[in-house]
């Protein structure tokens, strides 16, 4: 199964407002998405509370994977997302 | 690993029988109920408005976890959590939300405890319980559970 492992650039993690983005852009893909840390189960992608379990914090690696036509664009643009820093344009932040 | 939940949560930081008219008048409750317990400066309850504003902090399962924007971070005086419930229930952009876990967060610890958090409400008997209960004990032992096989 295709998948990309990145690491996460948001500040505060992946949770609040980049889970949100992130489990936004998932969910809206044309193939489902699972998404894993090291160890763990893979869980779907466009599940904020699944998102949130995984307890990851900036710079954590985590796996997505996916299956079926246009998995790989659908990884790309995720694993795109991920690596930013989708804190940054937030008002009262440094970006 | 259980421990950080139930560290960050103190009794009088939960509030059972709040009445809300709108998510705005939840949030302003959870972020006085912060004030109150010395977690958070009044002036984190405006970054806790911006926030929602931004993005919903509504998870799923009847919760939201509402919680300051990254400028907010310099009004909390030290990372806490409250749980408000509305037995009424508040429309939470279209979502009924029963539960609200106000954070006070400075660094990314809290990223593990709502990890936690979201592990608790995976389970829908656990969920369930937790937009049932009608007292402290019972909201405590459910967001601390005693470590079980897993």
């Amino acid at each position: 199964m295709p998948s990309r492992t990145v690491t996460v650039g948001s500040r505060t993690g992946l949770h609040a407002r980049p889970a949100a983005l992130f489990v936004a852009a998932a969910g809206s893909a044309p193939v489902p998405v699972k998404i894993n840390v090291e160890g763990r189960k893979p869980v779907p992608a466009n599940s904020m509370l699944s998102v949130l379990s995984l307890g990851a914090k900036c710079g954590t690696a985590v796996t997505i994977s996916a299956e079926g036509d246009g998995a790989d664009a659908v990884l790309d643009d995720l694993a795109t997302l991920l690596a930013r820093d989708l804190d940054a344009d937030e008002g009262g932040s440094d970006g | 690993m259980a421990e950080g939940l139930g560290a960050l949560l103190e009794p009088a930081a939960i509030r059972l029988a709040e009445t809300a008219a709108d998510r705005d008048a939840a949030i302003r409750r959870c972020g006085e109920v912060l004030v109150e317990v010395g977690a958070v400066a009044p002036a984190y309850v405006a970054a806790m408005l911006d926030r929602e504003q931004s993005v919903s902090t509504y998870v799923g399962e009847g919760v939201a976890i509402p919680h300051g924007t990254l400028a907010g971070k310099e009004t909390v005086l030290r990372d806490a959590l409250a749980v408000l419930r509305f037995p009424d229930g508040v429309d939470w952009g279209g979502q009924p939300v029963t539960v609200c876990v106000a954070i006070a967060a400075r660094g990314d610890g809290h990223v593990e405890v709502l990890g936690e958090l979201a592990q608790i409400l995976l389970d829908p008997d656990r969920a369930a319980a937790l937009r049932a209960a009608t007292d402290q004990d019972t909201v405590y032992d459910l967001l601390t559970p005693i470590e079980e096989t897993a």
